[in-house]
């Protein structure tokens, strides 16, 4: 059994491990590698900062691409409405007489017919293009 | 040599007063000159490996550069400083052990050859000096670090407590803790009395 130390009993000890354990000096070329690894890190930094930026301004260029190319689309599509509305009524009008003289009073029925005929076929073929249904008909 | 702890308070001050008006690389330039010992003998002092206690001490000084104009005063610069800095080191003692998982023998033995290599100065090791550092070394890793960085800071233990992180109270046991072990192995070793080995070592 070990006798309980007196805080005297430490003095020596003290003193020895002040001399055992020197404060470490900072290594030579210390600041050097630290001026450059601070430089380093700006120039990274700044290269990082540049890139970011090209990034955000071709993001911002792609978005106004898309955003144009949407209203586009939608003046044509609203244009292609309008134009196929006059142009059936237009075909209507003069064929109306015509299937009257053929058809009689079927002429308004088969009328009908003709035009949910071209809307389906008009309608089968958007939902062929946007499922990427195999486009069978386009094959024939 | 420390600066008195009203110094340093003022050194602090000067600091945070330069931060604040925006001063940023005055304010760096200042850190440095009052923290880069600091911050190398903490890293010294947790890492044991010269080389890559510069390493940690070098991240973590651009590490500090990078942040510290977003430093907000609610912890004090020292605590700041410090708490970046243990980070860094124990990244790179999470780095070593990812290596140690992946390495061999040849690893293995670099590694106790850079150990080997803390606290060899130019001039001869003192017999004394060299059983003593030997002997701070094999105590627990808490005892360990907080004797090392006692003796670097002067015998400060508020600086100590600063560093690591602990209460001042901590720290005071864990040096009494240290100092017991340590006169406990002289004894085991044969050197009855520690105090006459000590006071009669080169």
């Amino acid at each position: 059994m070990s006798e309980p130390m007196h805080p005297d009993d430490f003095q020596p000890l003290d003193a020895a491990l002040a001399r055992a354990l020197p404060p470490p000096a900072l290594p030579a070329g210390f600041q050097v590698r630290l001026q450059a690894a601070l430089t380093r890190d700006a120039s990274d930094a700044d290269g990082r900062a540049a890139s970011r930026a090209h990034a955000q301004r071709e993001q911002r260029q792609r978005l106004a691409e898309l955003d144009a190319d949407y209203l586009s689309l939608r003046r044509r599509t609203l244009g292609t409405l309008i134009g196929g509305a006059f142009a059936a009524g237009a075909a209507v009008a003069v064929a109306f007489p015509w299937l009257q003289a053929s058809f009689g009073t079927n002429a308004i029925y088969v009328l009908a017919s003709l035009g949910a005929l071209v809307g389906l076929g008009i309608g089968t073929a958007s939902w062929i293009g946007r499922v990427r249904l195999p486009n069978l008909l386009g094959r024939l | 040599m420390q600066p008195a702890p009203a110094d340093a308070a003022a050194q602090d001050r000067d600091i945070v007063a330069l931060l604040q008006s925006g001063a940023l690389e005055p304010a760096f330039q200042l850190t440095l000159a009052r923290y880069q010992d600091k911050v190398y003998r903490l890293c010294c002092a947790v890492l044991r490996d010269p080389s890559a206690a510069e390493d940690a001490a070098q991240e973590s000084l651009v590490r500090i550069w990078k942040a510290i104009g977003s430093y907000d005063g609610r912890a004090s610069l020292s605590t700041w400083i410090y708490t970046i800095t243990r980070n860094r080191c124990l990244s790179a003692i999470e780095r070593r052990r990812e290596l140690a998982s992946l390495s061999d023998e040849a690893v293995a033995a670099e590694a106790e050859a850079q150990a080997d290599s803390y606290g060899v100065t130019d001039a001869e090791p003192q017999e004394g000096s060299a059983l003593l550092r030997e002997m701070v070394d094999l105590l627990p890793e808490r005892y360990r670090r907080t004797l090392t960085l006692f003796y670097y800071e002067d015998r400060s233990v508020s600086e100590v407590a600063s560093m690591l992180g602990m209460p001042e109270g901590t720290v005071k046991t864990n040096l009494s803790r240290a100092r017991a072990a340590l006169t406990e192995q002289l004894r085991r070793r044969g050197l009855a009395d520690p105090r006459h080995w000590l006071e009669t070592s080169p």
